[in-house]
């Protein structure tokens, strides 16, 4: 299972333009995309836009992004700059 | 108004799902629930409604007004609430965001909604209680 540990840089957390924009390349990516939050709870789509907004990232908290399968790795860094853009 | 003509690409693109928006009254005002169902998030700015199908529409109470940190809005509800349709959400005046130079617009936005599912936008002035699209 690959795997990015990220910190949410925008302000705004992940919500508004950084969820948006991660949710529309996630979900491009053929195989599932999950977000954690690093400290433990649940994983949820990262296909979902309501399901990232439930997940209320704020700024500074770190998330771990998974998927799995071909491209994947490609997929993730992509996902991770998303996430990690200021 | 549409979502179209929203200033703020990130709804006018439709990159956060379909849907429309309101050109406020200017002056004090309520923003209410636009579905039945679980406040699954309230923040002064804007809010996210889950109905008993697990739907999720999201209302944003003006253009970059998560900047306001809060000021200017009075909550009306708290997260978790149960509310129904047209239920007072969110206390705010429009006139004063304009005021500040910001657009009151109000995109409200079916999340994970595919973009051909909404159907029968309402379009001119709407009321409390009026449809403003169906969600097949």
């Amino acid at each position: 299972m690959g795997e990015r540990k990220v910190t949410v840089a925008a302000e705004v957390g992940l919500h508004a333009r950084p969820a948006a924009t991660f949710v529309q390349r996630a979900k491009l990516a053929p195989m599932d995309i999950t977000v954690t939050k690093s400290h433990g709870g649940d994983s949820v789509n990262g296909k979902s836009i309501l399901a990232i907004m439930a997940l209320d990232v704020r700024q500074g908290e770190t998330v771990v992004i998974s998927a799995d399968g071909e491209g994947s790795e490609e997929i993730l860094d992509e996902l991770a700059a998303i996430a990690s853009t200021p | 108004m549409g979502l179209a003509a929203v200033p703020d690409p990130v709804f006018s693109a439709g990159m956060v799902g379909p849907g429309t928006a309101i050109d406020p009254l200017r002056g004090p005002g309520q923003a209410v629930a636009p579905i039945a169902g679980k406040i699954m998030k309230l923040h002064p700015h804007a809010y996210v409604i889950v109905g008993d199908d697990g739907r999720g529409v999201l209302v944003h109470l003006g253009i970059d007004t998560v900047q306001l940190k809060g000021e200017g809005f009075r909550l009306l509800a708290a997260e978790g609430d149960r509310v129904g349709a047209g239920q007072p959400v969110v206390a705010w005046d429009p006139a004063a965001i304009e005021a500040g130079g910001r657009s009151p617009v109000c995109p409200i936005v079916a999340l994970d909604a595919l973009s051909g599912a909404l159907t029968g936008f309402a379009e001119g002035a709407v009321h409390v209680g009026d449809e403003l699209f169906r969600w097949e």
